[in-house]
């Protein structure tokens, strides 16, 4: 008797096991986050003149590693996605329009109540190598390594500028942020609903306010004000970027 | 005692029932190769540890014998119209994969515009994203090293020739059908097609991976300590290191990535004035005019051994290459920054620098790699 009934628990965990593969499961559901490019508020163009205080500037390139994507709920946080690789400006592209990246990730259905993110490449992956990761991993990009520092280049902001306004350029932006001691993490406190699929989070980087805080402009005229440092040591100008990109985002 | 026993055995079976619904019996092969077995085989990269792993797509799985028949399909000059010419024509493994022309010519004698290049490194350039579809040529036309291969067959200026002729002499050769068999499973030769064709030849080129074992390669894997002092300058030039040296940047690794030194971005390096640049390049793919003149930046491994340089070929040797970088090379609008950077302080370079930099890349010359058994010509 015993047997049979262990028989027959063991059939009906079978055929509940092999049907259930076929149901949602009710406690989760599917977010969709979107990256947004901006500068001053409107969606960033690539080689559009931009006014940057007396002058003015272009941008070619921006992209920059997210790690540990989370959902608050209070003191509880939800990972949302331990790294990506978001890049606004993309290599084939018909137009000039910065790209919106969008990312998708099942999580608990719920109300949140913020979000925080770490910008750039957490310390423990930022002590592997592009080749400690499979094919299309994020982390997977050699050129987004710099061996020279020993660590992923956090995100880059290229561009160019006229500071005397006389139509040849004479700033060269290259902002590539990197190291451990730039690694940066900010929340955000804001309400968020994640009940369906339809559910949905924007995430918008606007990089005057990079460049512009507290009423004053960051000063590409000035020496040394126009590109992060190569020296690992020296992570001046990343370390002022890096703070900045609190005040930079906005989540809605 | 009786009704439970039936019930169980009605569970159980409604269990295998529905897990049986999800595992149907294989048809039985019918057809004129069936005779002959499919037992793929997977195929494992070669590569050194410090490349990253090799992306392979998910619906052309590597296999040995899909690599085998790429490999015989790369070097077959039954693809041309004429039957001289082979993906190889352009492709040769002693010249690290390009042709060693300017342009390379096709089976009627007409010469394209452009230089071959060179396919060392080649399954490294995949998108980053589902917007970065474009990436192969010199201009990025294609999205897949499938998609790719299908390309020269037909390409008046190339191969000219047919696919549609081309796989009806695959049906009827002695050989191909059972290889298509072997490679992927076809069970008659009508099911040859070319996109079977292109994806072997695919994965014959995802093989195409350097061996990890030039001067570069072995520097930085610790088993040599030093380079000598000029490729060592050229090295910390290359990189951006050499500030606490008294060495110049050059903004080379900008373009060239690190590891392999593969490049897969788009570039305008100021190779001419942007108002008199005749071949568009990348603008011809995205319609932006943003684009002119932007070509992809190559690998530089066995550079040394892939010339001429440039998409047209322009550069005969690496003191040409890399003058044109420090000395000549022209402002554009839509340049990267580093190039306008480059240009705007090339006050600072010696020709010290210019030799610095060509002996660090002929460190990056890797011949074990063009000598490689494995990819050399089956016939």
């Amino acid at each position: 008797m015993r047997y049979i009934k262990f028989l027959f628990s063991l059939s009906a965990l079978f055929f509940f096991a092999a049907c259930d593969k076929h149901h949602e499961d009710g406690e989760t559901t599917e977010l969709t986050i979107t990256f947004k490019a901006l500068y001053n508020g409107q969606p960033l163009e690539k080689n559009k003149l931009y006014d940057y205080s007396t002058y003015k500037v272009e941008f070619s390139q921006f992209n920059t590693y997210l790690s540990d994507i989370k959902l608050l709920q209070g003191t509880a946080e939800t990972l949302v996605s331990e790294i990506e690789w978001v890049n606004f400006t993309p290599d084939f592209a018909t137009d000039n329009k910065a790209v919106d990246v969008t990312i998708k990730a099942t999580v608990p259905a719920g109300d949140y109540t913020g979000i925080k993110m770490g910008y750039g490449v957490k310390p423990s992956l930022n002590a592997k190598r592009p080749s400690d990761f499979a094919a299309g991993h994020p982390l997977n990009k050699e050129v987004e390594f710099w061996p020279g520092w020993k660590s992923y280049i956090f995100n880059k902001i290229e561009g160019q500028g006229d500071s005397d306004n006389d139509g040849t350029p004479d700033i060269f932006m290259l902002f590539h942020c990197g190291s451990d001691k730039v690694y940066r993490e900010y929340s955000f406190e804001q309400e968020i609903h994640v009940h369906d699929a339809t559910s949905s989070l924007t995430v918008e980087f606007d990089l005057k306010n990079l460049f512009y805080t507290s009423n004053t402009w960051w000063d590409l005229t000035a020496s040394g004000n126009q590109a992060t440092s190569n020296l690992a040591t020296d992570v001046r100008v990343a370390q002022i970027l890096m703070d900045n990109f609190d005040e930079a985002t906005t989540v809605k | 005692m009786q009704k439970s026993i039936i019930f169980s055995i009605f569970a159980l079976l409604i269990g295998l029932i529905a897990c049986d619904q999800n595992t149907p019996e294989p048809p039985e092969e019918v057809g004129d190769l069936v005779q002959y077995p499919y037992e793929p085989k997977s195929y494992t990269i070669k590569k050194p540890d410090h490349y990253p792993a090799v992306p392979v797509p998910a619906d052309n799985p590597m296999t040995y014998d899909g690599v085998q028949l790429g490999r015989r399909l790369f070097y077959d000059p039954m693809l041309s119209g004429n039957n001289t010419m082979s993906c190889a024509s352009c492709h040769l493994p002693s010249k690290n994969f390009t042709d060693g022309k300017q342009f390379s010519t096709g089976i009627d004698g007409i010469q394209g515009k452009r230089s071959s290049m060179s396919l060392m490194n080649i399954a490294y350039i995949v998108p980053d994203n589902p917007a970065d579809t474009f990436l192969l040529f010199w201009d990025g036309r294609t999205k897949s090293l499938e998609s790719q291969a299908l390309l020269p067959v037909e390409d008046p200026i190339e191969m000219h020739h047919q696919w549609i002729n081309v796989v009806e002499d695959f049906k009827n050769h002695p050989d191909y059908p059972v290889l298509f068999r072997k490679a992927f499973g076809i069970t008659d030769r009508s099911q040859i097609t070319k996109e079977l064709a292109a994806k072997a030849i695919a994965q014959f080129e995802r093989i195409l991976i350097g061996s990890g074992t030039s001067v570069y390669d072995r520097y930085i894997n610790g088993e040599i300590s030093l380079l000598q002092d000029e490729a060592l300058d050229g090295k910390l030039m290359f990189f951006d290191e050499g500030n606490p040296f008294g060495l110049p940047d050059a903004e080379c690794f900008h373009c060239h990535g690190t590891g392999t030194l593969s490049g897969r971005g788009f570039f305008n390096n100021g190779l001419d004035p942007f108002d008199l640049i005749v071949d568009k390049g990348r603008e011809n793919v995205t319609g932006n005019p943003n684009d002119r003149g932007k070509f992809r930046a190559t690998t530089l491994m066995n550079i040394e051994l892939s010339a001429p340089y440039m998409h047209d070929g322009r550069f005969s040797n690496l003191n040409q290459v890399v003058d044109h970088y420090l000395f000549d090379a022209h402002p554009t609008p839509y340049a990267n920054p580093n190039l306008n950077l480059l240009i705007n302080k090339r006050q600072i370079y010696t020709s010290y620098h210019r030799t610095a930099l060509v002996e660090f890349l002929k460190t990056l010359t890797d011949t074990a790699f063009i000598n490689n058994p494995d990819i050399q010509s089956p016939f």
